[in-house]
């Protein structure tokens, strides 16, 4: 009797198994090429987020494979960075096309595949600066963002007494006084646990000014050993970071804030400055926002610092079935006016695409960033967003987690801002291949 | 002849090794063996991911690691974190057993409360607490609401965020060491406890003369395990602190092992320190092992 | 001591185990005290339900107090994503854990018989290596393995990762149930032997069905490691697959919104499948971890 029941018991786990077994079966397996005739198969790494759902990928998607016959793009969904790209090449898993750059690192190595500047200027590409390693392009720069920016309250300055945004560092420094005496947080600094990267964008903002707009190469010479971190301009920048934190002119609950937190402590009038990139733009309208502005961070001289960057995404892998196939999809993909549109109202995205026309109906914390890259532009006066480019000049690998931590060191005041520049230079040669 | 056949035991049946041991054996050493030796043969080398070029290198990379200030930073991070990992839930877990000791439904129901912690998933568990313990989070804006004017950084003070992270791994293995003490508890023949009280002895000596020697075994198991996975923590470090704040202040060996080989691509090291750190667990546990069967004996 | 003495202390211990839990009433000072620990215990965990079920707007400004308008507005929004996170998650680590842990269990089962009961080198080596598996931190394996699983085609497969899980598993179960084996005399086996059946019979119908409570707490533990593991489903399965439950939860959390609600409600509807199956085993599960504790 007793042995019948255990029988039974068995078999009911032997079906279980065998049913779910059979459920592997159906989803196991890399993604086959299918495709027909003479249809491609693709792959598409593409990171979904609020901004940019599953519905705006597969659209997108839809509308450039509609210029592009004979391809069929299979939509694959993961991170978008390049520790993640890595790995995917190391398991064999790394697809066709990378929506989001990944290229310094992977491109040296003969990874990716080269894109020519003649066929970048037929699809409309006018921007050959930005993310080129070693001079050559491996991703297509349409959308331009300003890392950082400082977007200001309006509202709290004026209850301040100030009634415009600073010119240079002593104007800020003053209002920041002024902010402070009116019991206002000047500045929203921080970023926590996975989001501890928020909290660069202080110092990313002070080099800039300081470093940059008197240097725009220093980080080309830095990587060659020309400058070191130690040289006194650097230190310099380290120290009013420092200094502003140690007045106590950040908020102070913001250093175990999340990125999502910290945003929307600002847009909640929590301090009145907030340094961020300009995608924060996108952020502010979304919330109908008007009392928003925004400047470049000051240097002492009086200039300020709009440091900028071209997503160079559409990475293409060398080892595609179809490598033409997948640049020239790539590049209907990255210039088709609606996903630049999209890029526009979802992520602040400055267009550089030629000819391109922004759509009526984006929000003015997003015309006032672009006022402010245009006038920059127009000035020649913008420099290299340092901590987030991607090409020649970029920080090495490795090398901004462990900066992200040694700033957060700076920031609490447990490392003096020279022992934080000599850190930084004894990772960064360590971390230089 | 016939009859010693039929006598033969199971275990003498080519049919068991083959049947019992051997499948499971060739999937442990190809999936768990193998790997673990590959690790040890690219610690040997400079590879790395972001370089076309590996080259032997020797010891090169132990030498490195025994000289690196942050690895031994690392290194006891990692042993506090384990200590926290032992005494925590272990006196936590005694204390609450004993509590729990009863019968009823309430007390059922409160010994399946204290589990629920052990069956979430480390991820949602620092998620949770980081709610907590952030600078605005509950826990100070209720010692604001108390008066406390200033109240600590929990996860923001490099001084404190390292106990933060001990805590709440702490808190996730109470509930298995309260499960494991009370059916430890509940086994102690009555007969012992009853000869003891007409011996005149209190609560307190009851349990060190009778309860505590018999759940010696119990304790030693979950010191062991405990202390293992003390040495292994890493989702709640990647979530809730990212190895700080600042430099390397909450930053364990299985965090730095991941950083170091998989995000800054330095392989040949990340594998170095991989090794050390299996090397070091191993050590540990075959000595605790060890005490744990003499402990045995002396039963 | 020989198996068959042990077998007797143990049998004698668990049959006082319910006459303890009859004898023992807790008195009201007790219950107070147990009743307001338990509470704070748990309070992070009661957080999570309730603010799964409040708005976005009232997470924020009453973050530790239930509110009068309750909404399911999180649970459908995670249900209802249009990218579906929630449901291939489910789908995957239902067909992961249940056939990994089942796998392994009777694996781990019958190696722990063949290791206690055979005194030949094979089954002295296997006891010596097979614990060192439990002492694997995975982080130390991982690049290796992701290499191996690419050239044998493994990766990005369910398959692939189960055939992980079960060869992970093995160590801590055959840990689990050698410990509890050695308490099963050797005669019940030698009688059904001298019957006539084979290896395979005696252990499916005398060994197994002894080796139950300790069998419910290797699939409760081993169930709920496959279950919330993080790392190992992020790197193998890959992104063309999609994810387990956890690594989804993980994607809900990452993105740069703070939709809490969501996450929360995510996070109780991942753990539902797991809690059901804790409550459902246990009661052997207490009783196996009796088993291996007072006899190691």
């Amino acid at each position: 009797m007793r042995t019948r029941r255990r029988t039974k018991q068995f078999v009911l786990a032997a079906t279980v198994a065998a049913w779910a077994l059979a459920l592997t079966g159906c989803t196991a397996g890399v993604a086959e090429p299918s495709g027909s005739g003479d249809e491609v198969s693709l792959t598409f790494l593409v990171s979904e987020t609020p901004n940019l759902t599953a519905q705006y990928w597969d659209d997108a998607i839809a509308r450039a494979s509609e210029k592009v016959p004979g391809v069929t793009i299979k939509k694959v969904v993961g991170e978008n960075t390049p520790a993640y790209a890595q790995q995917l090449f190391a398991s064999g898993q790394a697809p066709d096309i990378f929506a989001t750059g990944i290229a310094n690192g992977l491109a040296q190595k003969g990874m990716l595949a080269e894109y020519t500047r003649d066929e970048m200027e037929k699809a409309g590409v006018t921007d050959f600066t930005s993310g080129t390693i070693n001079g050559k392009f491996y991703g297509v720069a349409v959308g331009a963002q300003a890392i950082p920016l400082v977007y200001y309250n309006k509202d709290l300055f004026t209850k301040a007494g100030i009634s415009d945004a600073p010119k240079t560092y002593a104007e800020l420094l003053d209002d920041c006084a002024k902010l402070k005496a009116a019991g206002i947080t000047p500045f929203e600094i921080g970023g926590g646990g996975k989001d501890t990267w928020a909290t660069n964008f202080a110092l990313a903002s002070a080099v800039a000014a300081d470093v940059l707009t008197v240097d725009p190469g220093w980080f080309l010479k830095r990587a060659k050993g020309e400058v070191k971190f130690s040289d006194r301009v650097f230190v310099g920048a380290a120290k009013k970071v420092q200094d502003l934190t140690q007045n106590g002119y950040g908020d102070k609950a913001a250093m175990t804030r999340s990125y999502a937190d910290l945003e929307q402590a600002f847009l909640g009038g929590k301090a009145a400055m907030y340094p961020m990139g300009s995608w924060f733009a996108a952020a502010a309208d979304k919330a109908k926002l008007t009392n928003i502005g925004v400047f470049g961070w000051p240097s002492d001289a009086g200039k300020s610092a709009v440091p900028t960057v071209s997503g160079s995404g559409m990475n293409v892998n060398a080892k595609s079935k179809n490598v033409e196939l997948a640049k020239k999809w790539s590049l209907a993909f990255a210039t088709d006016k609606q996903n630049r549109d999209l890029g526009v109202i979802t992520d602040g995205d400055i267009v550089t695409v030629k000819d391109y026309e922004i759509p009526g109906n984006v929000g003015a914390v997003y015309k006032e960033t672009v006022k402010a890259y245009d006038a920059a532009l127009a000035a020649g006066a913008t420099v290299p967003a340092w901590a987030n480019i991607t090409g020649d000049g970029a920080l090495p690998p490795g090398f901004s987690d462990l900066m992200t931590a040694a700033n957060v060191d700076l920031l609490t005041g447990k490392k003096t801002p020279a022992q934080f520049a000599q850190y930084l230079d004894q990772k960064y040669a360590a971390a230089q291949k | 002849m016939q009859m010693q056949n039929k006598y033969r035991l199971a275990p003498r049946n080519p049919l068991h090794v083959l049947l019992f041991a051997v499948p499971g054996a060739v999937l442990y050493a190809v999936f768990v063996l193998w790997p673990l030796l590959l690790a040890l043969w690219s610690s040997f080398t400079d590879e790395d991911a972001y370089r076309l070029t590996t080259s032997f290198v020797g010891f090169d990379n132990y030498g490195r690691l025994f000289t690196d200030p942050a690895y031994l930073q690392t290194l006891r991070n990692t042993v506090i974190l384990a200590l926290i990992c032992i005494v925590v839930p272990n006196a936590l877990g005694l204390g609450i057993a004993v509590l729990l000791d009863r019968a009823g439904w309430a007390f059922n129901v409160m010994r399946a409360v204290f589990f629920i912690p052990v069956i979430l998933s480390s991820v949602v568990v620092a998620v949770i607490w980081q709610q907590m313990l952030k600078d605005d989070g509950l826990i100070n804006a209720s010692l604001r609401a108390f008066g406390v004017a200033d109240p600590p950084g929990w996860l923001s003070d490099p001084s404190l965020a390292l106990y933060s992270v001990g805590w709440i791994t702490a808190w996730q293995a109470v509930g298995t060491c309260v499960v494991l003490y009370l059916a430890g508890l509940q086994s102690i023949p009555k007969e012992l406890l009853e000869a003891a009280s007409i011996d005149g002895a209190g609560p307190v000596r009851r349990f060190r003369a009778v309860t505590w020697p018999l759940l010696a075994p119990s304790v030693t198991i979950m010191t062991v395990l405990s202390m293992i996975g003390g040495f292994k923590i890493y989702d709640q470090v990647k979530v809730m602190t990212n190895g700080g704040p600042g430099v390397g202040t909450t930053s364990t060996l299985a965090f730095d092992v991941v950083r170091t080989g998989i995000d800054a691509g330095a392989v040949g090291y990340g594998a170095a320190k991989a090794a050390a750190m299996f090397f070091m667990i191993a050590a540990i546990s075959l000595l605790a092992i060890r005490v744990m069967r003499r402990r045995e004996v002396d039963l | 001591m020989t198996a068959e003495a042990g077998v007797g202390h143990r049998t004698s211990g668990r049959r006082q185990l319910a006459s303890q839990i009859e004898a023992g009433r807790a008195g009201p000072a007790r219950t107070l005290i147990a009743l307001i620990l338990t509470a704070v215990f748990i309070y992070p965990i009661y957080l999570v339900v309730l603010n799964a079920f409040k708005t976005q707007d009232a997470i924020y400004r009453y973050p530790g107090l239930p509110t009068l308008s309750l909404t399911w507005r999180n649970f459908v929004d995670v249900l209802t994503r249009p990218d579906g996170l929630f449901w291939t998650g489910l789908i995957n680590s239902v067909q992961i854990t249940v056939v990994g842990t089942l796998l392994s269990t009777v694996l781990a089962a019958m190696m722990a018989h063949y290791i206690v009961r055979s005194t030949g080198w094979f089954a002295k080596m296997l006891w010596v290596v097979i614990p060192l598996g439990v002492m694997i931190p995975p982080a130390t394996t991982l690049l290796p393995l992701l290499r191996m699983m690419r050239d044998l085609g493994l990766i990005g497969s369910v398959f692939g990762l189960i055939v992980l899980y079960v060869a992970g598993s093995l160590p801590f179960g055959v840990l689990v149930f050698t410990g509890f084996m050695r308490t099963i005399p050797k005669e019940l086996e030698e009688a059904a032997a001298m019957d006539g059946a084979g290896p395979v019979r005696t252990f499916w119908s005398i060994v197994f069905p002894l080796l139950r409570p300790a069998g419910a707490s290797v699939v409760i533990f081993i169930a709920v490691g496959l279950w919330n593991d993080f790392i190992t489903p992020l790197i193998i399965l890959g992104p063309a697959n999609g994810s387990t439950i956890t690594v989804g939860m993980y994607r809900q959390i990452s993105e740069h919104v703070s939709n809490y609600g969501a996450v929360f409600a995510y996070m109780v509807l991942a753990t539902i499948p797991i809690l059901v199956l804790f409550i459902f085993m246990q009661k052997h599960f207490v009783k196996g971890l009796l088993g291996g504790a007072t006899k190691g």
